[in-house]
């Protein structure tokens, strides 16, 4: 056996390779195009040479010896014809050409500015800064010098064509500068610029009349001083722009020359990596391996993308040898030469702009190296980060109110496909060998085993029972899940830790899993066609980390807001108002069905016994029978009544959203901070049920009749729109007689708009407390609008007063039309009804107009929606992705993987949002906290420990626990 | 010009002394070059700082009373 044992990776370091390296590490030189010959054997040195690696399975590696699957592959090369570019480092080069020297390739920097930078550089370093800000700018100092500061070579500018093209761009003397210096002296009357003689110019620019004739005459080229100095003289420009391409080769040489201390100053590390090594001599040829070629089912070997590119390469360095042998003329091997650099280019890289893609013969562009490698689809983001893994599973979900909220129901199905593995000992043997005598099939069953001695069987319907017989301990069973196992469940989009929380296992039948509805807000989850993800944790500390950190009841409060995210949702609500609203009277029967669900199994003493001498309990009683005893707590409520708690007894208020509610439910709220958070689990399970049972004895349903209002109402509605209509006629009316004041700082016309909107606002208000007049208190409606359980007192009297002014922007809808915003009304009307307020509500219906307006700004809202989420889901991504190395140390300092600290202490106060009690007025709550001191005080000794928190809560780390201690020792509170 | 320093929301900067520093490195066990940054001309900081010193911030916490931050003046 190899050794197999992880390593530590010291130190990564990044650089070039040297061409000699290449070579080295080659398994063998390739120098033909073609990969197999006519029987279907590899060719020697031909792309598929069997020393590159096997991808066969049977066949055995030349290089290595090993067979397919051990054999990593290997390395061969290609010796290129000529160098080329390297497309990697187009920009690097461009930067080395501009600010080195074209002759001596010394750095344009004088000494003293070069130990500056290189100071700078280090400086740089010690602080993690961007090493490019320093080197940009020693480049950007470079290429001001206009001559070497060493040898004194005049220095061109370097032009890049994108994107392996570089020219040196030289200002030359124009071939016509006899004809311009000679049309320059004629002088221009009309612009007042007087002749010039020749003597007259070798006066001015002190060069003898013998040689300026010379020049005149076109037989004396001027040096670069005359040159300057007639141009001086006479005001022309004597210059034309001279392009002179600089080949691969010529930009080796060039680079071969830079010294070692020069290019450090440009953060290159000269041990490691040499500039000519950017320009590509030889070019290693990846292994079999890392292109296999994939035989189809007709027989034929179709080659990879890369195998394609690298036949083209080899080709064309082929022509371009024979044809320099040949002596072909320069310009073909130019165009030859250039070729080779395109196929080299798009062998690593196929999307670059400016340069066509190469394609396969279908059309269909290449994958070449950086394809593979880039975007969603490539190796980082879809195979490396994004792992598949086994023991998942994904279905539909759906709700099940008799679930626990820590539960999740399994469909059967997913129970027998995802396993635990089971390590057999003398206590659970029988256990194991029932799972694994029920077979495969059976559900708690079993799919492997694993003997002693480390051999795996698969379980199957015929051998299960045998198998049963010799299991022992020391065996690995692997079980279905059952009951009470701990997995993983988790919804997308995952934007918050609750968004992946662990279940304890219920298996049921059917396809779907299961959940309680309160785990809805955490997960953002409906039962529309949701799907969510689970996952089977497959050892002891996964399964104990879930248990201990992951579990729902662990993630009651959210992160976020400090208080409870799971609470009482919709319908839990409706019945809670129900059952507290009016505080009404249940007999025996009655009350004992409303908390069948619970814990509570005796109801306590009577409320009171009504005229005909039966007992009765009232709402109050029966909701405080869920609450610990000793609970204490006084705020205003939902609809805006005083909610007391006195030692565990609600004695007024009504329980609604704001008291039982997800997103800080005070009641929920206070017994997960008090009581802790198995209490707050049992609170919510049993007040989620008894609002169930709550809402099925009273029944609640909604139907069209409870959103219309009698004749009398709607005529009187009618009334009020047509008022406002008639006010808004004024307004126009003022207005085209310019009587209209402006409001301050606004236009006549935005004067104008805002009366009218006010108006029409006015004039929905109205209508709309016109029909609530009409709603009486029991309309469920109301109920779930008072309540907060769904809907609010708008949306009711959109349905039953009228729907209102339709907005696009923020203001009435001014588009369509030229000077109107629909066909049907005359251009400029200012009226209500053409700038979309609908007078109609939801249930007379809309006119076919409004029904227009309407769809105009329920776009804009979904537009909105969609791309608000885009946005906010793209910030976020960018934030996780900066803040995701950040940890929080054991020394409570927040610090990078550089070990740069970021916070001195997490948050600057070191405290978890969830463990700081708070309410709206107070940051903390002050008061609350020294009560409770002050009770502690009064009271025994051992009350005083269990205040200081030393009593311990009960452990519960599963509900299959509670029964067992249900019995004696209570687990539900601390009372 | 208007002196920041001054203003009630802008928390007190003092360089801090190199024993009270050594101590600092030492508690958490870094050097200053791993300390958060602060720009040599950030007008909150008090004028005789210069590039290297390490400035102690200490701002009021409405949950730890004080929380203290340490910054290394740079550039
Ligand atoms: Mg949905
Ligand atoms: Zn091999
Ligand atoms: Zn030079």
């Amino acid at each position: 056996m190899q050794d197999t044992t992880p390593k530590d990776i010291g130190s990564l370091s990044f650089g070039l390779m040297e061409p000699e390296e290449y070579r080295e590490m080659s398994a063998t030189k390739i120098i033909t195009a073609d990969t197999y010959d006519d029987d279907g054997f590899p060719i020697d040195m031909g792309l598929m040479d069997p020393r590159l690696g096997v991808i066969d399975p049977g066949l055995e590696c030349k290089t290595c010896g090993k067979h397919s699957g051990s054999c990593n592959g290997h390395f061969g090369h290609i010796e290129l014809a000529a160098p080329v570019i390297h497309v990697g480092f187009t920009k690097l080069i461009r930067r080395l050409l501009r600010g080195t020297c074209r002759e001596c390739s010394k750095l344009l920097l004088t000494e003293d500015e070069r130990d500056e930078f290189r100071d700078q550089l280090d400086e740089s370093r010690k602080l993690s800064r961007d090493l490019n800000d320093v080197t940009k700018a020693a480049i950007r100092q470079a290429r001001k010098k206009d001559r070497c500061p060493f040898c004194g070579e005049i220095q061109y500018d370097i032009d890049h064509e994108k994107p392996t093209t570089y020219y040196e761009v030289q200002q030359v003397l124009t071939s016509e500068y006899s004809q311009s210096i000679a049309g320059a002296m004629q002088g221009d009357e009309e612009e007042g610029v007087e002749r010039t003689t020749p003597d007259e110019l070798a006066e001015q620019t002190e060069i003898e009349l013998t040689r300026v004739n010379e020049i005149l005459s076109g037989s004396f080229r001027p040096r670069e001083s005359q040159r300057k100095a007639i141009e001086k003289a006479l005001d022309i420009d004597l210059t034309e722009e001279d392009t002179n391409k600089l080949m691969p080769s010529d930009i080796r040489d060039w680079f071969e020359n830079i010294p070692d201390e020069d290019i450090e100053v440009l953060g290159i590390n000269p041990d490691r990596s040499r500039p000519e090594w950017m320009i590509l001599t030889v070019l290693p040829v990846p292994p079999v391996t890392a292109r296999p070629s994939i035989t189809l089912d007709n027989g034929q070997r179709s080659e990879d993308d890369l195998t394609h590119k690298l036949v083209d390469i080899i080709r064309i360095n082929q022509r371009f040898m024979e044809n320099r042998e040949a002596g072909a003329p320069q310009l073909i091997i130019e165009d030859l030469w250039e070729l080779l650099q395109y196929h080299v280019t798009t062998f690593m890289d196929n999307e670059i702009s400016g340069t066509p893609p190469a394609r396969h013969r279908s059309g269909r562009p290449l994958k070449t190296l950086s394809q593979r490698l880039k975007g969603k689809e490539g190796r980082f983001r879809g195979s490396l980060s994004g792992k598949r893994v086994n023991f998942s599973a994904r279905t539909v979900i759906s709700p099940d109110p008799t679930l626990s909220l820590n539960e999740v129901g399994v469909p059967d199905r997913v129970a027998k496909e995802m396993t635990q593995t089971m390590n057999v000992t003398e206590r659970n043997v029988e256990d194991a060998r029932r799972f694994v005598s029920n077979g495969p099939e059976g559900h708690p069953g079993a799919n492997y085993v694993r003997r002693p001695d480390g051999r795996r069987l698969k379980v199957t319907e015929k051998n299960c029972e045998q198998l049963a017989e010799k299991v022992e301990a020391g065996w690995e069973v692997n079980r279905h899940l059952i009951d009470g196992d701990i997995v993983i469940f988790n919804r997308q989009p995952s934007l918050h830790r609750m968004s992946i929380m662990a279940h304890e296992v219920v298996v049921m039948p059917y396809k779907t899993f299961r959940l309680n509805t309160v785990v809805c807000p955490p997960y953002n989850a409906d039962f529309d066609g949701d799907e969510m993800n689970m996952h089977a944790l497959q050892n002891e500390e996964a399964r104990a980390e879930a248990r201990v950190l992951m579990r729902v009841q662990e993630q009651m409060l959210s992160p976020r807001f400090g208080e409870n995210i799971i609470g009482a949702i919709q319908d839990h609500i409706s019945g809670m108002y129900l059952l507290t609203h009016d505080n009404p009277r249940f007999n025996e029967t009655q009350a004992l069905d409303l908390l069948r669900a619970t814990r509570i199994d005796e109801l306590p003493e009577p409320s009171g016994i009504d005229d005909e001498g039966t007992p009765f309990w009232t709402g109050y009683d029966v909701f405080s029978e869920l609450l610990p005893d000793d609970l204490d707590l006084e705020f205003t409520g939902t609809i805006g009544d005083e909610v007391v708690i006195e030692d565990g007894q609600l004695l007024q208020g009504t329980i609604a959203e704001d008291e039982v509610g997800e997103f800080g439910g005070e009641i929920v709220d206070t017994i997960t901070k008090v009581y802790g958070n198995t209490r707050a689990r049992i609170f919510v399970n049993e007040v989620s049920t008894l609002a169930m049972r709550a809402i099925m004895h009273f029944g609640f349903s909604i139907g069209i009749d409870d959103e219309t209002i009698p004749g009398e109402a709607q005529s009187r509605i009618d009334e009020t729109i047509a008022d406002a209509n008639d006010r808004v006629e004024e307004l126009i009316e003022a207005y085209e007689n310019n009587e209209l004041e402006s409001l301050p700082g606004r236009t006549i016309d935005e004067t104008l708009e805002m009366k009218i909107m006010q108006t029409l606002s006015r004039a929905r208000d109205n209508a709309g407390n016109i029909a609530d007049e009409h709603f009486q208190d029991d309309n469920p409606a109301v109920v779930m609008a008072n309540s907060g359980a769904r809907g609010s007192m708008l949306n009711l009297t959109q349905m039953a007063g009228a729907v209102g002014q339709q907005a696009v922007r923020g203001e009435r809808i001014n588009r369509g039309y030229e000077d109107r915003t629909l066909s049907h009304y005359e251009p400029n009307d200012l009226s209500a009804e053409a700038h979309g307020f609908v007078e109609n509500s939801y249930t007379s219906g809309l006119t076919p107009r409004e029904f227009f307006f309407h769809a105009m700004g329920g776009r804009e809202g979904l537009v909105d929606t969609a791309v608000r989420t885009s946005k906010s889901g793209y910030l976020q991504r960018r934030l996780i992705n900066a803040l995701s190395e950040l940890e929080t140390q054991y020394d409570g300092t927040v610090r990078d993987t550089s070990d740069t600290i970021v916070q001195f202490e997490f948050g600057e106060d070191g405290t978890s949002p969830v463990k700081v009690s708070s309410d709206e007025d107070n940051d903390i709550d002050v008061e609350h906290i020294a009560d409770r001191v002050l009770d502690s005080e009064f009271e025994s000794a051992e009350e005083r420990q269990e205040f200081l928190g030393s009593k311990p809560r009960p452990t519960n780390l599963s509900e299959h626990a509670d029964d067992r201690l249900a019995e004696g020792t209570e687990v539900t509170s601390d009372d | 010009m208007v002196d920041v320093s001054q203003h009630e929301l802008v928390p007190e900067h003092t360089v801090l002394e190199e024993e009270a520093l050594e101590d600092v490195l030492e508690e958490y066990n870094i050097d200053r070059t791993d300390l958060p940054k602060i720009k040599r001309n950030d007008p909150a900081l008090p004028d005789e700082a210069e590039i290297g010193d390490v400035i102690k911030i200490v701002r009021d916490s409405r949950t730890t009373d004080q929380s203290i931050v340490y910054r290394l003046v740079v550039e």
